[in-house]
């Protein structure tokens, strides 16, 4: 609290009090601090006797200081505090006599102050046991202690000096005509002091010893005697110094103001006025709050009106809201199930095996939080002991859990499934195995059907081919090689009895089976290889002989009797694949290593091999001549080319999709291609919608090997190293607006997967709906 | 071109804040943000991509709703509680000062005061809302109706619960909306039809709650802070719906001597007119007020209180004199009321047609069939033994309409002793009675859960004291296709009912039981060979038992039954037989067309064929539980057909 010294000022409560003390006590106190209040509120009044209402604020408030020097302010309070009532005198104390209860009256008004502040700020009113209270701590806490008195001394001489005449600063010849030279502070005449002549001065100068440092004084009227101080300030002002010998001119400088930030401020302003002045609108607010208490606007300390605990909360029009579409309602909880029960049905009892592992398993882990337990009575059922915890659990799920909305699908899942039309309704296709052609004794890579439909040829990793009759599943005939049977491939031509095998690193031979072919076959065979040999000689007439990239052979004569040889072909790579176009005339190869040369096609009648591609772009995996078109379609890794052998040019690119393209054939119409992959993956492209697949199946969990189309039916067949030939009903329709029917119709399933191998190569009988397929379990089967 | 998004400004960035962010927004401690959760019930989100919500980083974080937290800001209750801090620190400040007196008035008149009124009506904007998530407030309010008081748990909070919880149970008794009861080993499920809306509760068994040391009780108590006025404001409501004075007073007397819910006097609203509806719940309250005069004499403390109540009593006694003449009176009403139905009925079918009859009758059937249950007991009188946990067991009973009594050892304020004649039935728990009545049924608890739960008396015979009980099954579970329905003890029952006769002489049945024995083992063995081949055997078990039972009362010899059976299965075993070729066929179907599904689609088809594979495997074990279960109950009696023999 603030310290205050106000003993000039007495308290107006209506009573009027002796002046004259007051007045005197005023006077020889020394000053300090008067409360300055009175001084204002003084002035006001005298300047505007309209601010009356002001001051009746004030003077309610009790504590208004009054100077004792205006006899009329007293008076005008005393009236308006008349008008109040006598009671009111009461509340505020009226010793003023003694400087310590005003002392005291004061800081119990600005305790009640802070006090009203407070509890106005809270909504609530003054109380009188309170007031008192306060008063009471105030008066024990603000126990005042002796300070010494301060002087009010500026440095100056002037104040201290003991004047005697009292003229002030007047010029002295105004009193030269008088016998004294001023007045005393009494009022007195001082005379002037008598004045000796010239000898007598003369005289004195001359006996007295300070005479030279003696200095007339008009005011005195007497000469003074300078001291050394005074005389050294002459001298220093005669010299032209700073009269003040302490004086150091080059003292070093203090930065008292810096940009250093100091922990205690060094002002030394003195402590402005205002804060030893009670707060006028403090004073006015909490004037305003007691009389509002009196006239009981205000009811302090008003206990709360109960409202009643609970009310209908809900009224009847309350409509109901949509739950905001973020809301998701806490799930309930979970319903009792039979084993819950107290008493339940024996077979929900846990067994000795499931208590020790429901024992064993983490509380958190455990599917459901209680053993299912029997008593013979409700009575004897014990408290669950967990009851309390799993309530703190539900506590916990309900504001901890992350709550997500999750779409439970219903969906029945065969509703999922295409409707297709029956197979029943697409046969015929081959359902079952019928025949297994026996013979052979390692994986069987390729096999090739003759164009009727009567035989066929299969070559496997045991160096062999075999000629079988396809009716009666009888070997015919049995060549040996001196290598892996890589492809073989039957000419499609009708009139022709000949097909070619590609064995081991390259060689490619001709072969026409004895025994078999009509005789018209036989000499339309010969005659084509005639005309080639015919051609060739005159090409090596013609000295160009390297035109041929690889050298066509003519084989012995006892191997052409007896084994049918007619030309071998030499390539410089191992060659993978040999296709025929459908006149039988040309025959492509395909060795993927071979680079530049890895595509070659073949003319018989001219002996004649060209390499079309100058340069190829990716690993070749198959080639095919389009069935009636000069079109030749070239399978790389990624995409399958389709170019035109007249032109000479790219005509289509068709882009699989797949990682690695296996196999590649195209639909007898010629209008569509399917591709198969490694990847697992099958394509079919319809050539006049777009390079991309028309559809991709993903059905087979292993590699794709072989993929073909039945010249006849509308059949497709994809055959797989999971040891499964799918069979497909593709029909393709005339109507250019209808895109392909594709539905599968029949997995065949018996070939066993050998070294994670399974159907290596499957083939289309030409004019039955049968299949035919070779597996690397070593079989070859047919299925009708 | 369209306008360029910004990223973080759309979607699951803009729609989820983590918790520190709201934290920070919020400018409130962990502690008041969880308070403020549980009370306004936010709850976190689980975004569909937590990267995206989380500014592409992936830790694991808690995230809640943007809007949640934006509605937050202007909670009152979250200034009430920045208040509260400052009062806290205005209060430590003085205590600190050792100002006792401004602490203490501070103390009364500064301390923030917040209520959750504006909670509830926001959290259910209306009536039926709130009752819908009434489950937990309930479980929740009588567990802590049993807890003892502790330094977290203060007393007033606990009577508080035992009050509203009170409350509760009475509107359920007036209401007569209790629909199932369950005895688990956790406590006792009871579920109830407010509004509408099925509100099922758990409730303890009455034994002192051990106070765990691992539970945060803060947590709890906040709960319980907001179900207490949930339910102080829904029992208000369901008062005023029965015309009846919220909050009743209680009868310190009766409170006193654990009378439970019967210490809370009701009073009937002034302004209620005696129209048909109300006078139902008049005369529910007269009754419930007539020992009222006595206490009146009794105790002063609640003496005017009961002065006025007796001046009701005498305005309201004017018709009628005891329970029995008001529930006579009560049910006649409700016959009229019945008949009247019934008349009308087919004269509204027969202008409306056909179809309107049907759902008409089904309307009726679904009346009567409620109506009845909640006159389950009304024409009994059942006394309860000390040893009964009679507070459950009374207000289950007289949520069915019974008159209840118990032994005074209990509680006070029974309304009939032991050996009142009008007795109909004593639940009793213990194996041998002292004193037996002859004139009473005397039985075991689970009758009268069984009772509700089959929705008519079960055959007490079964549950007579000392009797092993049959299994006790949770109404709540409802059977699909596929699931294991486990015995009930009703299946026998209805044998009994049919031939009351070997019920009496168990003798005979002992006798045929080598017969039905040997035939049992066949049926079972056909059974399981029906389980292993089609995944819904048991409505063909049903049929079968069913054409048991009809060969039976037409007195077909057992064994030409048995030879009838087996010519009818030979067929079906044929058909069979059959059927899995042209499943096989048809599963070969399926593979092939799901060849040409894309890829979505088989994705979502294994996911499904998954989730159902795994459901079938979980009732599997169940299934064969039971078959074993079975087979051991025909070694028994086997065995127990040598014993006999061997005699």
């Amino acid at each position: 609290m603030r310290e205050r010294r106000a003993t000039t000022g007495f308290k107006v409560a209506g009573i009027a009090t002796g002046k004259s003390n007051g007045a005197k006590s005023s006077r020889k106190e020394p000053i300090k601090a008067t409360n300055p209040k009175q001084t204002v509120t003084k002035s006001k009044k005298r300047a505007a006797p309209a601010q009356e209402e002001v001051e009746d604020d004030l003077e309610d408030f009790g504590n208004v200081e009054i100077d004792i020097n205006s006899d009329e302010e007293d008076e005008e309070i005393d009236e308006n505090d008349a008008e109040e009532s006598d009671n009111e005198v009461e509340e505020f104390p009226e010793d003023q006599s003694e400087g310590e209860d005003v002392a005291a009256d004061e800081n119990e008004d600005e305790d009640e102050e802070e006090e009203e502040d407070d509890d106005y700020m809270a909504g609530d009113s003054l109380d009188e046991e309170d007031w008192n209270e306060e008063v009471k701590i105030s008066n024990d806490s603000q126990r005042p202690t002796k300070l010494p008195e301060i002087e009010a001394d500026y440095d100056s001489d002037s104040s201290t000096e003991d004047v005697e005449n009292t003229v002030g600063n007047v010029p002295m010849e105004w009193y030269d005509d008088f016998p004294h030279i001023g007045y005393d502070i009494d009022g007195k005449r001082v005379l002037r002091p008598a004045k000796g002549d010239e000898l007598e001065k003369f005289l004195s100068t001359m006996d007295d010893p300070d005479s030279w440092r003696s200095v007339a004084v008009d005011k005195e009227g007497k000469d003074m005697v300078l001291n050394d101080e005074e005389l050294d300030i002459i001298r220093r002002i005669q010299g032209g110094d700073i009269p003040d010998a302490d004086y150091n001119p080059y003292e070093p400088t203090v930065e008292w103001f810096s940009s250093k930030k100091e922990v205690m401020p060094l002002s030394a302003a003195p402590e402005p006025k205002r804060r030893f002045i009670p707060s006028k609108w403090e004073a006015k607010k909490v004037m305003k709050i007691v009389r509002a208490i009196r006239t009981g606007r205000i009811v302090p300390r008003k206990p709360a009106t109960e409202k009643p605990r609970f009310y209908n909360l809900w009224g009847d029009e309350d409509e109901p809201r949509e739950d905001h579409i973020m809301h998701i309602p806490a799930p309930k909880m979970k319903l009792p199930e039979h084993d819950e029960s107290y008493n339940p049905p024996e077979e929900y009892l846990p067994s000795e095996q499931e208590i020790q592992a429901w024992k064993d398993l983490d509380p958190e882990d455990r599917p459901k939080n209680y053993l299912p337990t029997k008593y013979n009575s409700l009575r004897q059922v014990p408290a669950y002991g967990r009851f309390i915890q799993e309530r703190f659990e539900r506590c916990l799920d309900l504001y901890l859990a992350p709550r997500v909305r999750k779409n439970r699908l219903n969906i029945d899942p065969d509703s999922l499934i295409p409707k297709l039309p029956s197979p029943k309704d697409l046969q015929p296709f081959p359902t079952q195995q019928s025949i297994s052609y026996e013979g052979h004794t390692g994986r069987i890579r390729c096999f090739s059907l003759d164009p009727i439909g009567l035989y066929m040829i299969s070559g496997s990793d045991d160096q062999t081919v075999r000629l079988w009759e396809i009716a009666t599943g009888r070997c015919l005939n049995t060549w040996t090689f001196d290598g892996v049977i890589q492809s073989i491939a039957w000419n499609p031509n009708r009139d022709l009895c000949m097909f070619a095998v590609s064995v081991g690193h390259g060689n490619v031979t001709l072969i026409t089976p004895p025994r078999i072919g009509s005789p018209e076959q036989i000499s339309l065979t010969d005659e084509y290889i005639q005309q080639g040999y015919a051609a060739m000689s005159t090409a090596a007439s013609d000295d160009k002989e390297a035109r041929n990239p690889i050298p066509w052979i003519k084989p012995n004569v006892s191997d052409q009797e007896k084994l049918g040889y007619r030309v071998h072909l030499s390539h410089t790579q191992a060659v993978k694949q040999i296709t025929w176009h459908r006149k039988g005339d040309y025959f492509a190869t395909v060795a993927p290593d071979a680079k530049n040369l890895a595509v070659l096609i073949h003319q018989i009648t001219k002996y004649q091999t060209q390499a079309p591609f100058r340069k190829l772009k990716g690993l070749v995996q198959r080639v095919m001549f389009h069935p009636t078109k000069p079109l030749f379609f070239v399978a790389t890794q990624l995409y399958v080319r389709v170019y035109n052998l007249m032109k000479q040019e790219l005509i289509k690119t068709l882009q699989s999709g797949v990682k690695w393209i296996s196999s590649l054939d195209v639909h007898p119409g010629g209008d569509n291609v399917i591709v198969g992959s490694y990847d697992k993956r099958l394509c079919w492209f319809d050539l006049d919608l777009s390079a991309r697949p028309y559809k991709t199946l993903r059905y087979h969990s292993q590699a794709i090997r072989q993929v073909t189309f039945h010249r006849r039916y509308p059949l497709f067949a994809s055959a797989s190293d999971d040891g499964s030939i799918q069979i497909f009903h593709g029909m393709v329709y005339n109507d250019l607006l209808q895109n392909p029917l594709i539905v599968p119709v029949k997995i065949l399933r018996g070939h066993s997967v050998v070294n994670s191998l399974g159907v290596l190569d499957i083939e289309f009988h030409p004019t039955q709906p049968w299949i035919v397929s070779s597996g690397a379990d070593h079989s070859l089967r047919l299925w009708t | 071109m369209a306008k360029i998004q910004k990223k973080g400004k759309k979607g699951a960035a803009a729609n989820f804040v983590t918790r520190n962010q709201a934290l920070k927004k919020l400018q409130i401690s962990l502690a008041d943000f969880r308070r403020l959760c549980i009370l306004k019930g936010i709850y976190p989100r689980e975004p569909r991509n937590k990267k995206k919500a989380n500014k592409g980083s992936t830790a694991p974080v808690t995230f809640y709703y943007h809007k949640d937290i934006q509605y937050l800001l202007h909670e009152p209750v979250l200034h009430k509680f920045r208040e509260y801090k400052a009062f806290a620190k205005k209060l430590a400040k003085v205590m600190a000062k050792g100002q006792y007196s401004t602490a203490k008035s501070l103390e009364e008149h500064n301390k923030p005061v917040y209520s959750l009124d504006h909670i509830v009506k926001e959290r259910y904007p209306t009536f039926v809302d709130a009752v819908r998530d009434l489950d937990d407030a309930l479980s929740m309010l009588f567990l802590f109706a049993t807890m003892p008081v502790t330094d977290k748990i203060s007393r007033e909070v606990v009577e508080d619960c035992q009050r509203l919880t009170a409350e509760f149970q009475i509107y359920v008794m007036k209401s007569r909306s209790l629909r199932k009861v369950f005895f688990s080993i956790k406590g006792i499920y009871y579920q109830a039809e407010i509004k509408g809306q099925t509100v099922t509760w758990l409730v303890p068994y009455q034994f002192a709650q051990t106070v765990p040391t691992d539970v945060d009780f803060r947590v709890m108590l906040t709960f319980l802070e907001f179900y207490r006025t949930l339910v102080g404001f829904i029992n208000f409501r369901l008062f005023s719906e029965i015309n009846l004075i919220y909050p009743p007073t209680l009868d310190l007397i009766k409170y006193e001597g654990a009378a439970g819910f019967n210490a809370l006097i009701l009073e009937a609203m002034h302004k209620t007119a005696p129209d048909a509806e109300s006078k139902f719940d008049t005369e529910m309250v007269e009754a419930e007020k007539e020992e009222s005069p006595e206490d009146v004499a009794r105790k002063a403390a609640s003496k005017e209180r009961l002065k006025t109540l007796g001046n009701k009593v005498a305005e309201l006694q004017g018709s009628t004199d005891t329970d029995r003449i008001d529930e006579d009176v009560q049910d006649e009403a409700e016959e009229t009321a019945l008949d009247e139905f019934k008349a009308t009925a087919p004269t509204v079918a027969a202008v409306d047609g056909d179809d309107n009859m049907v759902t008409l009758s089904q309307i009726q059937a679904a009346s009567t069939e409620i109506q009845e249950l909640q006159n389950l007991f009304s024409r009994s009188v059942i006394f309860l033994s000390r040893e009964t946990p009679r507070y459950a067991l009374e207000f289950i009973i007289r949520s069915f309409g019974g008159q209840v009594s118990w032994d005074e050892t209990v509680g006070t304020g029974a309304p009939f002793l032991e050996n009142d004649e009008k007795i109909t039935h004593q639940v009793c728990d213990r194996p041998t009675q002292g004193h037996r009545f002859l004139n009473r049924t005397y039985i075991q608890p689970q009758w009268v859960a069984d009772s509700i739960n089959s929705r008519k008396l079960v055959i007490s015979d079964n549950y007579a004291p000392g009797r092993m009980l049959p299994p006790h099954l949770s109404p709540f579970v409802e059977a699909k296709e596929g699931d294991y329905v486990p015995s009930t003890g009703l299946e026998e029952e209805d044998e009994t009912f049919e031939g009351e006769t070997e019920d009496i002489n168990p003798d005979d049945i002992e006798e045929q039981d080598d017969e039905e024995v040997d035939s049992a083992d066949e049926e079972d063995e056909e059974e399981e060979e029906e389980a292993k081949a089609a995944v819904a055997p048991k409505k063909v078990v049903k049929e079968d038992h069913e054409t048991e039972l009809q060969a039976e009362a037409a007195g077909v010899a057992f064994t030409e039954y048995a030879e009838k059976k087996p010519a009818k299965k030979a067929p079906k075993a044929a058909a069979g037989k059959k059927r899995t070729a042209k499943e096989i066929e048809e599963e070969e179907a399926k593979e092939l067309a799901s060849i040409m599904m894309s890829n979505k689609q088989k994705k979502l088809y294994t996911k499904i064929k998954y989730s159902q594979n795994k459901k079938s495997e979980e009732v599997d074990p169940l299934q064969a539980a039971k078959l074993e279960q079975k087979k051991q109950n025909i070694a028994k009696a086997k065995t127990n057909a040598n014993k006999r023999s061997k005699k």
